[in-house]
């Protein structure tokens, strides 16, 4: 009986030993940097395409060459950096 | 160099029965071949693991049960309750990128998920999907979802373009993060691997151990961008149930 219970014990060491090892990998897992900075490259030139295909989109359409394309180039530009702060706050939380 | 030992090489379409329905050309290609190798791996792998159903699980099923649970726990947590309906489309999405980016990985095999206009029409088949469940589960109220609460009016004629272009660039970014990992990965491989076979003498060993290197990286990449897409998929889907 004794014996049994030795067993059993240094069972739930072991599986004690292997769930904080578990929660070390997990927390230890970091995205690599090259990673991260394609993540926000990528929302901001994503919002960049669409602003500036909207512009000149409405150039076409209303004939107004270069306005369309520039006011539609700034709000695509900050729609992208909107991106990256939504992106940010997600990783944040992460934490 | 000549142009047929190009890195880029492998990225092109081959014709492999020609198909044309009036002015369509739909024919069958490497990438569709991979495409469908990559569909028979999924089911067969699926159903042939998960047939025994064994209360101990073998290690194949194991793994599929893995799976499972992996994609079913995402949407638990990102959507909540509402989520379980959208299982099969997210398992579905996750298991078709992430076997495709696999079968990309084996030598000589074609990578279907490093054109752009395939993971364009996975994301825009998402995209499209969840604005109709917007409007199915909110109506016009949808609109809402691009003004911003607690903003004063006079700020949204600026705000609203803002949001609007944010929300459309959506399947633009996550197609555009699939296709240029996949493509880079895969060039960048070749790219060393033609290195191996010009350095002179023994030095051709250094770029052939980084590639080894780089192959246990590709791989890496390969989950984490299968993970990546079904993740933004369930951050849609929940953006679809709960504005802001």
């Amino acid at each position: 009986m004794n014996y049994k219970n030795k067993n059993l014990e240094e069972l739930g060491k072991k599986i004690n030993n292997l769930n904080d090892k578990d929660k070390n990998i997990k927390s230890s897992k970091k995205e690599s940097g090259a990673g991260f900075g394609f993540k926000i490259s990528t929302e901001i030139i994503a919002a960049l395409v669409v602003g500036v295909g909207i512009g000149l989109i409405v150039d076409n359409y209303f004939n107004t060459k270069p306005i369309g394309l520039i006011i539609f180039f700034i709000f695509g530009a900050l729609a992208g950096f909107l991106n990256v702060y939504r992106v940010m706050r997600r990783i944040e939380k992460q934490r | 160099m000549a142009a047929k030992d190009s890195p880029l090489k492998q990225f092109e379409i081959n014709t492999i029965s020609n198909i044309e329905i009036g002015s369509y050309n739909i024919s069958f290609t490497n990438s569709s071949f991979a495409m469908l190798i990559t569909v028979l791996v999924i089911t067969l792998f699926l159903t042939l693991t998960v047939n025994t159903r064994s209360i101990i699980p073998s290690r194949m099923q194991l793994i599929s049960e893995l799976m499972y649970n992996f994609i079913a726990q995402l949407l638990s947590d990102t959507v909540g309750d509402n989520g379980k309906k959208y299982f099969p489309f997210v398992f579905t999405l996750f298991m078709f990128v992430l076997i495709g980016n696999m079968v990309g990985m084996i030598p000589y095999q074609f990578t279907f998920t490093s054109h752009i206009i395939v993971t364009f029409a996975l994301a825009a088949v998402v995209f499209i999907g969840v604005t109709i469940l917007g409007f199915v589960n909110h109506g016009f109220k949808f609109f809402s979802f691009f003004i911003i609460p607690g903003v004063p009016f006079y700020m949204h004629p600026l705000l609203i373009p803002i949001e609007v272009i944010s929300y459309l660039s959506r399947p633009i970014s996550l197609s555009v993060r699939l296709f240029a990992n996949m493509l880079a990965g895969h060039t960048l491989l070749k790219v060393f691997a033609g290195f191996v076979v010009t350095m002179p003498f023994f030095t051709g060993a250094f770029p052939l151990a980084f590639i080894v290197a780089l192959t246990g990286l590709e791989i890496l990449i390969a989950f984490l961008q299968a993970y990546v897409f079904a993740i933004l998929t369930c951050l849609y889907i929940n953006d679809a149930y709960h504005l802001h």
